[in-house]
């Protein structure tokens, strides 16, 4: 059971909750506005971490289309997180079948590319479901459909189910910057983490015995690469368009902080998980919709009931927000707002050592 | 008449010699509650084998298993509701042989949803205390020997539940069959201990000792797992633990024979009568 401690910044009158013990909290804002599905998140992060040795089917980081049944399929109705806000008693939660993860196809990449074969590449199974499946299926009716993209890592959230589920605290929240991480040495394959995260972003590793999850790349902000230099997370630093802020949710004068806290524009996907995650979402528009005889109507193509679905009642006013500070800006003022979800300054993007001398 | 009726009773008692003297067997081959005999086989008899003829001869207790008291997600719904315990001792080696019905073989714990079949012992490492049932505790921990269909043996030392931890030279072995709905399991160690925290069973008393077994097919794991009570196998001398059974017999034995002493006094004294 933990029970939520705030921490005050000195001198100020805002405050942050983190968790019990934890002195600081990475955190993440991804802007769905800007995700074009490019999957180079996902494949920097399985290069970097979930190549082989059991992991093949994992991916600590993907991208989903939604509306759709997401990566592992069905992941929303699978259990898991808290029954109530006071953290007590954990909801039950069941562990996704290989085939809703789906499995690493085995390609024929050798026939194709050196034996000269002119049948085309294709799995050498015969799978019926795989990750992205469903892939800019959407919903909606033309010329209405919709759909975006969600991006999404472990959240390491300030009050994680998976970390309680575990019977032998091999799974922790670490104390520097609230990284949720496995003890690998204690970790003995379970799976109760598995089952209690609400997002599944726990994955069992079968080769290795244990459970594995996004480590929130700690190396890279650690400074442990050849140079020393302290990098954000791969899936944030090889975006594309560069959607992802990465630094503290407790560093008051970064834009994390600022989206979250002060403007509440950058939402948790399912807070009525209550796990409390640490990576955020801007909300995404959509061009309006379009009548019969094509003319823009006045309706929003996303409806904002199932918005509201992801990203809970809170997200209408994060939508009001935005738009109101984008009629500004059209009107020829100035929007704080606006600047910090159009920078493209990697130095404000990524505020990693501002704690370091603390 | 008299004189018959003397004869009568003394007939009657000599009956009841002969009935005690025909019961008095039983008596003192009642095992004394929650024991198991360990006894000495010869190693060519293969006790590592779970099959081998050594255990032919070697009495089986049946213990009974419930779900362990655990705060995990369904731990009430465990499936073994047995197993059968034989041990031995041969050439400096102790055997275990566990066995218990279990229709499907789960070796593999190869998908996020499979589980392997396991079965676990646990036994004090200071075998002069008796520690908490639920894995010992902090200050008197336990020494676990865990075979699980995937992975093999270990063995483990706990002080608590969640705090398994590998022996750095583990010296159990384990061999498993699975046949006609049964798995049967031998494990063994070298009878004395040669580790900080290893159990020594070169002893001369009884030594504690409970069970636990995981069916891999309903997702049983960790604290999710059918146990017993403590047991202990019988290594020191002569009749030892609570040997309830005995009490309770020779109650039985002295009630048998007041209730004749009173009986014959009655019929001396109602014969006196009507003299």
């Amino acid at each position: 059971m933990s029970s939520q401690d705030t921490t005050t910044a000195a001198g100020e009158g805002e405050s942050v909750d983190l968790a019990d013990g934890v002195d600081h909290q990475v955190a993440m804002v991804m802007d769905l506005n800007k995700c074009i599905g490019c999957q180079t998140c996902t494949v920097a992060c399985k290069s970097l971490w979930t190549e082989g040795g059991g992991r093949d089917y994992m991916y600590w980081n993907n991208v989903e289309t939604k509306p759709g049944e997401g990566y592992p399929r069905g992941w929303e109705e699978s259990g898991g997180g808290w029954q109530s806000s006071d953290h007590s008693e954990r909801s039950p939660g069941e562990i996704p079948d290989k085939e809703d993860y789906g499995e690493s196809w085995e390609f024929n990449h050798e026939e194709i590319m050196y034996e000269g074969g002119d049948q085309p590449l294709r799995p050498q199974s015969d799978p019926e479901w795989g990750p992205n499946w469903d892939e800019d299926q959407g919903a909606g009716e033309y010329p209405n459909s919709y759909y975006f993209y969600l991006p999404r890592i472990c959240n390491h959230c300030t009050h994680p189910s998976c970390v309680e589920a575990c019977p032998r605290k091999a799974i922790y929240k670490r104390e520097e910057d609230g990284i949720v991480l496995i003890d690998q040495e204690r970790c003995r394959g379970y799976r109760y983490c598995v089952e209690g995260c609400p997002y599944k972003k726990v994955y069992y590793n079968a080769a290795q015995k244990t459970s594995e999850k996004c480590v929130f790349c700690y190396p890279r902000l650690e400074g442990e690469g050849p140079e020393g230099e302290t990098f954000a997370p791969a899936c944030a630093e090889e975006c594309p368009p560069q959607l992802r802020l990465v630094g503290f949710l407790d560093d008051e004068q970064g834009p994390i902080y600022k989206l979250v806290e002060e403007y509440e524009v950058a939402l948790p996907l399912h807070p009525e998980y209550r796990t409390q995650p640490n990576v955020y979402y801007i909300p995404p528009f959509a061009p309006p919709q379009h009548s019969e005889d094509g003319e823009t109507i006045d309706v929003d193509r996303i409806p904002r009931t199932y918005l509201e679905e992801l990203f809970g009642e809170r997200v209408h006013d994060a939508l009001d927000t935005i738009e109101r500070e984008r009629d500004k800006v059209d009107r020829g003022g100035d929007s704080e707002l606006l600047d910090m979800l159009t920078d493209t300054n990697p130095a404000r993007k990524y505020r990693l050592e501002v704690f370091d001398d603390a | 008449m008299a004189e018959d009726r003397l004869l009568a009773v003394w007939a009657a008692l000599a009956c009841l010699l002969v009935v005690t003297g025909a019961l008095a067997p039983t008596l003192a081959s009642a095992r004394p509650a929650n024991q198991i005999p360990v006894e000495s086989v010869r190693a060519d008899e293969n006790p590592q084998r779970p099959t081998g003829e050594a255990w032919d001869a070697v009495p089986a207790v049946e213990v009974p298993m419930t779900s362990a008291p655990s705060g995990l997600p369904n731990a009430d719904e465990t499936s073994i509701e047995g197993i059968r315990v034989q041990s031995a001792e041969s050439d400096g080696r102790f055997y275990l042989r566990l066995s218990w019905a279990d229709e499907t073989a789960d070796l593999n714990a190869s998908a996020p949803r499979e589980f392997a079949d396991a079965v676990a012992v646990q036994v004090p490492a200071n075998t002069s205390v008796r520690p908490p049932i639920a894995m010992g505790s902090t200050r008197n921990p336990v020494n676990v020997w865990y075979w699980r269909g995937d992975a093999g043996t270990e063995e483990l030392l706990a002080g608590g539940a969640g705090t398994t931890t590998p022996f750095e030279r583990p010296a159990v072995n384990a061999s498993a069959t699975h046949d006609d709905g049964r798995w049967t399991v031998v494990l063994s160690r070298p009878t004395a201990a040669d580790a900080a925290n290893r159990t020594t069973l070169a002893v001369e008393r009884d030594v504690d000792v409970s069970f636990a077994a995981w069916n891999g097919s309903e997702m049983e794991r960790s604290g999710r797992k059918s146990v017993s009570e403590w047991y202990h196998f019988r290594l020191g001398p002569g009749p030892q633990g609570p040997p309830y059974e005995s009490i309770l017999w020779t109650i039985a034995g002295l009630a048998i024979v007041g209730v004749s002493l009173v009986t014959i006094q009655a019929v001396r004294n109602t014969g006196g009568g009507a003299e």
